[in-house]
């Protein structure tokens, strides 16, 4: 790479991490106010709704498969009911990933079996 | 939402690395993906564990090397990989009433992709104080050694993993929307949440498909965030009316 790749990349990188970091710092400011004034809101509702819907915006984008077809949007609906099922029954964050994977793979393969 | 906290079986540490296993099934076939595609975009092996290191953001990594390779301007490759990880600004402010007044924090959130903010968002209130830091730790070391060593992979044998294993590549991606699902399933409790999480999973979903998965998360989950607000004034509205 270049230099002005590296620094291109270095950019990224400072850019990226603020984006991460500052706004944590920001918010630990708001909560120590919060403890002294009671008038300030410990985090604006805006963004306690957008964290939580970001994951699930994720979700709807990851659910797609990257080669669409019939095969592979069976699988993913019979991984989605596999991991909701299990999740159900066992409340853990494991054994329900490892029971999608598992049949949205058996689903994959039957399809492609048949 | 109430959360309990329960106390851990084995260290804080040990939690965090184990809680963060199933983000490895979707992490490695999506990094061994960037390594190889760095490479062949002309970055070497080293150059794409640098910039996994570095940057350590997914699908903006992808735009990085891609826009490179290309011949784009860089300030232009810089402006859209940093316009990619801009729905990142929201997400340690959420976790922010969860930390401890450790010093650590701040510097920790390099390693706050999606998934382990995903995770976090949800563990971290049901832990006791004192394994937070531990336990996040643990969780976002993994996350990130994975992604770098599956960069590894990707740029020095990713084609021969690819050709001896191809179901494999096909499979473990999976892993990553049925987690994201069990993490986003416990919010459906009550009707203006689970409205706002529906809207925007079929949002998100139905922007990818149009091929705007990139741009698509932040506008799935305005739109989701508009639902909500909407759920609440509606009684307001037909009072009025």
């Amino acid at each position: 790479m270049t230099t002005m790749l590296w620094m291109a990349v270095v950019a990224t990188t400072l850019g990226t991490l603020l984006m991460r970091m500052a706004p944590l710092i920001w918010m630990r400011r708001r909560l120590a106010e919060r403890q002294t004034e009671d008038s300030v809101e410990p985090m604006p509702q805006w963004l306690s709704v957008l964290g939580p819907l970001m994951i699930a915006a994720v979700l709807g984008v990851s659910l797609v498969p990257a080669q669409p077809s019939i095969a592979s949007w069976s699988a993913t609906g019979v991984g989605v009911l596999a991991t909701l099922a299990v999740w159900y029954r066992t409340r853990s964050l494991g054994w329900p990933v490892a029971a999608g994977v598992a049949a949205y793979g058996l689903t994959l393969v039957l399809a492609g079996s048949l | 939402m109430t959360t309990t906290t329960t106390p851990l079986r084995a260290s804080p540490w040990v939690t965090g690395v184990r809680e963060a296993i199933p983000l490895l099934g979707g992490y490695i076939p999506i990094a061994i993906s960037f390594g190889l595609v760095a490479v062949q975009a002309g970055f070497s092996a080293w150059e794409a564990v640098a910039i996994s290191t570095l940057i350590y953001a997914g699908a903006s990594q992808f735009v990085f090397v891609g826009m490179v390779a290309g011949g784009a301007p860089l300030w232009l490759v810089v402006a859209m990989t940093l316009l990619i990880n801009v729905r990142h600004v929201v997400y340690a402010p959420n976790l922010a009433a969860s930390m401890t007044t450790s010093r650590w924090w701040p510097a920790l959130m390099h390693g706050l992709t999606d998934q382990v903010f995903a995770l976090a968002l949800t563990r971290l209130p049901q832990l006791p104080e004192a394994a937070r830091l531990g336990w996040y730790t643990g969780a976002a070391l993994l996350a990130w050694l994975a992604w770098i060593a599956g960069t590894a992979v990707g740029a020095l044998g990713g084609e021969w993993v690819v050709e001896r294993w191809p179901l494999l590549g096909e499979v473990m991606p999976f892993a990553l929307p049925a987690l994201f699902l069990v993490l986003v399933v416990p919010r459906l409790s009550s009707f203006r949440w689970g409205l706002a999480t529906l809207v925007t999973i079929a949002a998100g979903a139905l922007l990818a498909v149009l091929g705007v998965a990139n741009a698509g998360i932040p506008l799935a989950a305005l739109c989701g965030a508009l639902c909500f607000f909407m759920v609440k004034r509606s009684p307001v509205t037909r009072s009025r009316s």
